[in-house]
């Protein structure tokens, strides 16, 4: 791979920003990723995380067995948000507004 | 400045590279009188600071006096950009919604404390606020509106703070987890996954960790662990100007979505029932986001202190240890590195910290 190959496509990633991220530190797929927006697109990661496990295990000269893959999370393809809505009840969401004006010497739950 | 080699001897150790030990660092390092370390059990943004929306936000924190610690805070970033760099830092004023009528009433009270200590809130009427934000939906009963209010990208921030702190010689240790503190005479003994390291003056910024870090030193930290998870949507057209409490859009386009929080340890899985609640939020506050596709959900563990207040300052009884603990980190972190520069270069801040020190909670 070229220096100015682009590994993540929804972010316009190449290598050398990937390169760059480990020459600051960055170990893993998902501390890269918040340096460089790699993975945070639309794809969620799917096309750049093999090409960046193997930049990572190319920089480290670890194995790829040992190059973890990034954290997934739902909803894992693009999922509307009305879909979400349907049914759900019940309160771990606060309001902004209430909590303001509740008494303000205290804020447990 | 001839630069020590690493020899595992520092002025101060800082616990933690999250946005809080990561201003600490830098603010300390600007006047590049101290040998300091960076020491972080991950990465920095693999925590706390990786995980939230970033407001900068003030308008609604009560007490007054919590109030005025924020704008403090909120004013420092336009010059602590010029400083470190663009962290994306955007004074986009803040609304904080309220769908019941009756709650004008509370938020002229609010309007009232804030006033004393110089904290502008207007109070807008239904219309008002559709006129601000035509997106929010019709059955707004009002809003709370402040030009305080504003978010920041975390990750540039907390980038943008070690790469500043490592210019001014900061040395960082990452992926190396303290495991002990010993104190022996002035002199703090760190033992780490990689090696022992040596201070005189160490410092706790380990968010909700802190706890574990505050337990080495035999001080009981008084902080939970509250979880808070979040939606972020494709990219969007621009189409919210403002911060509002409980959602933003980002430069990119994303809008994110959430103010969840639940009491689960150290467990940041992602939630359908919470990830539920905070679409059917979006789509209160905003319904044609019902339309916006859903790309990801994060979810961060924040640190709460039993009485919702920081925790900055000397830790009672122990010379040399220092902690700086507390929800809203974005918010406060330039201001809370700022004075604590000041009580380690000076020994006093141009804050009175007496009401944020960790003395409060004893004997609680």
């Amino acid at each position: 791979m070229d220096k100015s190959t682009i590994v993540c496509r929804c972010e316009e990633i190449n290598v050398d920003e990937i390169e760059t991220a480990m020459k600051n530190g960055a170990e893993t797929f998902d501390d890269i990723k918040r340096l460089t927006r790699c993975g945070m697109g639309p794809c969620q990661s799917k096309t750049c995380l093999n090409p960046v496990r193997e930049i990572i295990a190319e920089y480290t000269g670890k194995p790829l067995a040992d190059i973890r893959i990034s954290r997934m999370r739902m909803p894992l393809k693009l999922v509307r948000m009305s879909a979400l809505t349907n049914g759900s009840e019940g309160g771990n969401v606060a309001s902004v507004f209430g909590e303001s004006v509740e008494d303000g010497e205290t804020n447990d739950e | 400045m001839v630069k020590r080699m690493m020899n595992n001897v520092f002025d101060v150790i800082v616990i933690g590279s999250g946005v809080i030990g990561s201003s600490i660092a830098y603010h300390l390092s600007e006047s590049k009188n101290h040998e300091i370390l960076l020491i972080d059990k991950d990465f920095p943004l693999s925590g706390t600071s990786g995980s939230t929306q970033a407001w900068v936000w003030v308008h609604s924190k009560v007490p007054s006096w919590y109030g005025e610690l924020s704008m403090f805070s909120a004013e420092l970033y336009p010059f602590l950009e010029k400083k470190i760099g663009d962290v994306e830092y955007k004074r986009t004023g803040g609304i904080a919604p309220f769908f019941n009528k009756a709650e004008r009433e509370k938020a002229w009270r609010l309007v009232e404390q804030q006033a004393e200590v110089g904290i502008d809130i207007e109070v807008l009427t239904r219309d008002e606020v559709l006129e601000k934000e035509p997106s929010l939906s019709s059955h707004v009963a009002g809003a709370t509106f402040s030009k305080l209010d504003g978010n920041v990208n975390p990750f540039r921030l907390v980038e943008l703070y070690v790469k500043a702190a490592k210019r001014n010689g900061v040395q960082c240790s990452f992926y190396n987890q303290v495991i002990d503190i010993e104190k022996s005479g002035d002199i703090f003994r760190l033992e780490t996954y990689k090696g022992v390291f040596r201070a005189k003056k160490v410092i706790l910024a380990g968010g909700p960790w802190s706890k574990d870090l505050g337990s080495m030193l035999g001080v009981e930290m008084p902080v939970k662990q509250v979880r808070g998870q979040i939606l972020v949507t494709e990219p969007l057209q621009p189409f919210l100007k403002y911060t509002i409490g409980g959602i933003r859009q980002a430069d990119n386009g994303e809008v994110l979505i959430g103010y969840s929080k639940e009491e689960v340890g150290y467990d940041r899985r992602s939630t359908l029932d919470v990830i539920q609640q905070t679409a059917k939020m979006a789509t209160d506050f905003v319904p044609a986001l019902a339309k916006a596709n859903v790309v990801r959900t994060f979810s961060g563990i924040r640190v709460m202190p039993k009485d919702g207040f920081p925790i900055i300052g000397e830790i009672p009884n122990m010379d040399g240890a220092y902690v700086a603990v507390m929800h809203s980190g974005i918010t406060l972190s330039p201001l809370v590195g700022t004075l604590m520069t000041e009580l380690l270069t000076d020994g006093e801040t141009s804050i009175d910290l007496t009401r944020y020190s960790l003395a409060r909670f004893e004997g609680v």
